[in-house]
């Protein structure tokens, strides 16, 4: 696929399979959402389909598609009942189904009160809980979340971490464009890593854990980390870190030269490498931090939040 | 999914346009606005008649001279005239207010005027000096005449009723033009009220940044086709609000509001102009629509799109500045040119087909011509939206919308 003269993807192809989440990662700019929207025909790829059950994807599967993009959007100026009904309508419903879906769906996301409110009188929080209203309203059996966090408060990512489980649950099909590593280790149970419109790696975690090699030290200390050849400081918090490891070199070795510059070890876990730690290495530290830049602070804080849970359980 | 949508879009777009509390503003502003201006003239119509009888029948007090012996003494004693015994100074005397008006009738009327002088008295009841002075010279002509009917036919105070013929047939007067250049009312109506919102109506996906999701559940071919009849629908509503004062005052008002008297029954709806016109008119909105559509697609918010938007309706209405040229020169080049040119056509077309100079060859290379362009407006159009909505918030490039793949 091309911009101009400018190639964004390239010979790029993966399997979902019925049921699964799939987790499709990558840096800003590697070409996630290009290749989802190439995907739906949004953008016309230089070659290359959508295939789901052997058939190319058409219009004629809309209506079996929720799909949840990147840029949030929906009529501003109407109702919110008038709006979803309309989306559940195209994608097939009935005009009572439609709103008797809304309905339900508005009182469980605690906006009962607002359905002949117009959606721009609403809050950004309370909007995006309408465009997700109105993405799975059909019940998709494939669902299609571009940066599904993107803008959600955890109130609303406990929201969409609900539908996306119930929707698994109930046999959907899952495909997850994300940077939040977090959710990608929690959901999906595949993931291919995008660099430059190219697949870095695919399989499930553990197989791309494996072919990544190395393993990851989840560290609790006081004092200060000495610089040390035999492992790489992947992730650095106050008094937490990761660190990378070579298969190579023993654990023991790596504590005991921690000791010796005085650090205080409070917790010390060794593991397979983590996804972030993967991440920085295709991506190089460069893009990783802008990478981390763009997620939302909500997302940073949750990600802080389930290391040091993750971490205190493991000791 | 795509075509039984479009029930769906098409309510959805006509629903919420005309639920909208600033539509019916803006929609009933003309109606209202008209009522008003047709209650001033029916005031003023009123009054205006009234002081015209009291104008007529009022005893004027004059004098006058007469060197063109044509005036009647007696008559204009009826009228309140004397003849003046000092000429020469009644001017001077009405300057002072002694007299209240002279009229100085001249030996050749044809040659000089009739001089009137009178006091002032405003200056909607100074005109009666002037009406009294010709009523003097009407009536006393009529009587040196000695007929009416003379007088009459004198005066041109006739009308005449004239009878054509083509191809061995009654050709019709203006009776023929008037229902053809209907469509011309009509096309020219919809356009200026829908321009705007036709072009709003397709960026709104782009602003809204609602493509994505829309260009997923829909087939964009779909929601185009959607628009367009929608938005045709709101047009329809709103001409019959704008007609209907117009309508009601015609019948039950027309002579309070000084509408002229048509007969409308003597209108001649012709087979051939009317399905000529009709198919122009449908022609000329489907290249119209297609054209705004494509704007809307290719820019990024309303305010770019209105300096691509304002000459395409201007090429649409120049025809209207050589209108006389249209009727009087149809075979001159510009009207030739104008005739076929695309954006011009429609307008020109219908002008010359209502005034019978449209023949049937060219008739039908302009229709399958705006038919032709008109629907490869709309494919290109339906294009661009489905590749050139999703750039929310840049002008979209040409050249990579119709790049065989992007």
């Amino acid at each position: 696929m091309h911009f101009g003269s400018k190639k964004v993807i390239e010979g790029l192809s993966f399997d979902v399979a019925r049921g699964e989440t799939f987790g499709f990662l990558g840096s800003n700019g590697s070409g996630k959402t290009t290749t989802i929207r190439a995907l739906l025909g949004i953008y016309r790829p230089t070659s290359g389909t959508l295939e789901i059950n052997g058939k190319v994807f058409g219009d004629d599967f809309g209506s079996r598609l929720g799909y949840l993009p990147e840029e949030r959007g929906l009529y501003k100026k109407e109702s919110v009942l008038d709006v979803m009904t309309y989306f559940g309508r195209l994608k097939g419903l009935s005009k009572h189904e439609a709103q008797r879906f809304s309905r339900q769906y508005l009182d469980r996301v605690d906006l009962a009160g607002k359905a002949d409110v117009r959606l721009d009188k609403l809050s950004g929080g309370e909007q995006q809980k309408i465009q997700l209203g109105v993405t799975i309203m059909n019940e998709p059996e494939l669902l299609i979340l571009d940066e599904p966090t993107k803008g959600f408060d955890p109130v609303n990512r406990r929201l969409l971490m609900d539908i996306i489980e119930e929707r698994k649950a109930a046999g959907a099909t899952v495909l997850m464009v994300t940077h939040q590593m977090e959710e990608v280790e929690r959901l999906c149970d595949r993931i291919i890593l995008l660099k430059d419109g190219r697949a870095e790696a695919y399989g499930t975690i553990d197989e791309v854990q494996n072919q990544f090699g190395g393993r990851t030290i989840r560290l609790k200390y006081s004092g200060k980390l000495p610089e040390s050849p035999h492992y790489r400081v992947a992730v650095h918090e106050t008094n937490y870190a990761e660190l990378s490891v070579d298969e190579s070199i023993d654990e023991s070795q790596i504590l005991k030269e921690l000791v010796l510059a005085g650090v205080v070890v409070r917790g010390f876990t060794a593991a397979k490498r983590s996804l972030d730690d993967i991440f920085i290495q295709i991506y190089g530290e460069d893009e990783a931090a802008e990478n981390a830049t763009a997620s939302n602070i909500e997302g940073q804080v949750k990600r802080h939040g389930t290391a040091q849970l993750g971490h205190g359980s493991a000791i | 999914m795509a075509r039984h949508n479009l029930g769906t879009v098409v309510q959805f777009e006509f629903t919420r346009t005309v639920k909208k509390r600033r539509f019916w503003i803006a929609t009933l502003a003309i109606p209202v606005l008209l009522a008003i201006v047709f209650g001033l003239v029916f005031a003023s119509g009123s009054s205006t008649q009234e002081s015209t009888e009291q104008q007529k029948n009022q005893s004027l007090d004059f004098s006058y001279s007469d060197a063109s012996k044509l005036i009647d003494p007696s008559i204009a004693t009826a009228l309140g005239g004397t003849l003046e015994a000092n000429p020469d100074t009644a001017v001077e005397r009405v300057k002072e207010g002694k007299l209240n008006a002279f009229f100085s009738f001249p030996a050749n009327m044809m040659k000089e005027p009739v001089l009137v002088y009178g006091t002032d008295h405003g200056i909607f009841k100074n005109g009666t000096y002037d009406a009294v002075a010709k009523q003097l010279v009407i009536l006393s002509a009529q009587e040196k005449v000695g007929s009416e009917e003379l007088t009459v036919a004198v005066q041109g105070d006739f009308s005449t009723e004239s009878q054509t013929f083509k191809d061995g047939r009654p050709s019709g007067g203006l009776e023929t033009v008037v229902p053809p250049l209907l469509f011309l009312v009509l096309f020219y109506v919809v356009i200026i009220l829908l321009a705007n919102q036709m072009l709003a109506s397709t960026l709104e996906e782009k602003e809204n940044r609602v493509t994505e999701m829309i260009l997923t559940t829909l087939d964009p071919t779909t929601l185009v086709v959607g628009k367009v009849i929608s938005l045709f629908m709101v047009g329809a509503v709103q001409s019959l609000v704008f007609t209907a004062p117009m309508v009601l005052g015609y019948v039950f008002f027309r002579d309070q509001l000084a509408m002229p008297d048509f007969d409308l029954s003597a209108l001649q709806f012709q087979f051939l102009p009317m399905l000529v016109g009709a198919l122009l008119f449908i022609g000329g909105f489907i290249l119209f629509t297609g054209v705004l559509v494509g704007i809307g697609a290719v820019m990024p918010t309303a305010k770019d799109a209105g300096t691509v938007f304002a000459p395409v309706m201007i090429s649409m209405f120049i025809p209207f500045y050589i209108v006389t040229m249209v009727v009087s020169d149809p075979g001159s080049m510009i009207v030739q040119i104008f005739t076929f040119f695309p954006f011009t056509a429609p307008i020109t077309a219908m002008l010359r087909n209502a005034f019978g100079s449209l023949g049937t060859v060219s008739a039908a290379i302009v229709i399958a011509e705006l038919f032709v362009f008109g629907f490869l407006a709309l494919r290109v159009a339906v294009h661009l939206f489905r590749y050139g909505s999703i750039e929310y918030s840049r002008k979209l490039s040409f050249r990579r919308a119709f790049a065989r793949k992007s």
